[in-house]
């Protein structure tokens, strides 16, 4: 019998699922992320077309701005690897897969900012971060790179840090979202 | 808490950044004097008013900036804002 290799997300604690959908958090550690570094004025940024602080959905993969030349490239494997594969590497353009040394959480729901707001000195309203925003900041002292991208009418943001962090970031958002009845959920590695 | 006006990523919590100090002119490597190098590494102004300072905006954008802040009374002085706006008391 063949052993098939699986990931193994660094986030092990099980949590009861509550009951309210309200807010929700769920890991999403699976899902590929390919860091790119790309001077503003390679061909490959162009490519990109994102600035630094904003994000652009592109088929199965988000492009986010997270730095100023520097991509997250976050979506399935196949169309994460197309984008890669297609873009121009003239100039001073690196790629490097972070999806095993990143982990990604994603938080949704109407109280989604006001718990951010609980960990993060960033501005979460409306105006200073709308829908498509992307920030590096940090959240409980960890490092991390946040990207607002509602889903419908409610809030939801994908929230990146180190893997060695992860468990210790996720526990404290739980804590953060207690008093609003936050919920884990199971959540495929998909945008969607 | 000092909001820090990082040019990339708007105000921030200092505790998101890391202070670099005074930020003055590298001496030529080719023609300093020891006590020019001296200096240049570890003398300080320390002036209670306008300073030039360094800052690394380590949660951010991971950029180093240069700003004048008023060691008296921590204002920034047209702090570079983000979108190439200028603003005013940070
Ligand atoms: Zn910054």
């Amino acid at each position: 019998m063949v052993d098939v290799l699986r990931f193994e997300s660094p986030v092990t604690t099980i949590y009861p699922t509550g009951e309210t959908e309200d807010l929700t958090l769920g890991d999403l550690s699976e899902i590929t992320k390919q860091i790119v570094r790309a001077d503003s004025k390679t061909a490959a940024a162009e490519q990109l077309a994102v600035t630094f602080g904003s994000s652009r959905i592109d088929g199965d993969v988000i492009v986010l701005g997270q730095r100023p030349d520097e991509f997250l490239l976050v979506g399935t494997p196949t169309a994460t690897a197309s984008l890669v594969e297609g873009l121009d590497r003239s100039g001073h353009v690196s790629v490097i897969d972070h999806t095993h040394s990143r982990a990604m959480f994603r938080l949704t729901g109407s109280n989604a900012s006001a718990t951010l707001e609980k960990l993060c000195s960033v501005d979460w309203s409306e105006p200073m971060t709308p829908n498509g925003a992307v920030v590096s900041a940090s959240l409980a002292k960890v490092g991390c790179d946040i990207a607002r991208l509602d889903r419908g009418p409610d809030r939801s943001y994908l929230i990146a840090c180190d893997r060695s962090f992860a468990q210790y970031l996720f526990d404290a958002i739980i804590d953060a979202g207690n008093e609003f009845d936050i919920a884990v959920v199971a959540l495929a590695p998909t945008l969607v | 808490m000092l909001l820090v006006p990082c040019p990339n990523c708007g105000p921030r919590n200092s505790a998101d950044l890391r202070y670099f100090g005074e930020s003055h002119e590298r001496p030529n490597p080719a023609s300093a004097s020891p006590h020019e190098w001296r200096s240049y590494l570890y003398l300080e102004d320390n002036p209670a008013d306008w300073l030039k300072e360094s800052w690394f905006c380590r949660s951010g954008c991971r950029r180093y900036f240069t700003l004048e802040r008023h060691t008296g009374t921590n204002e920034f002085r047209s702090p570079p804002m983000p979108g190439n706006k200028v603003g005013g008391k940070a």
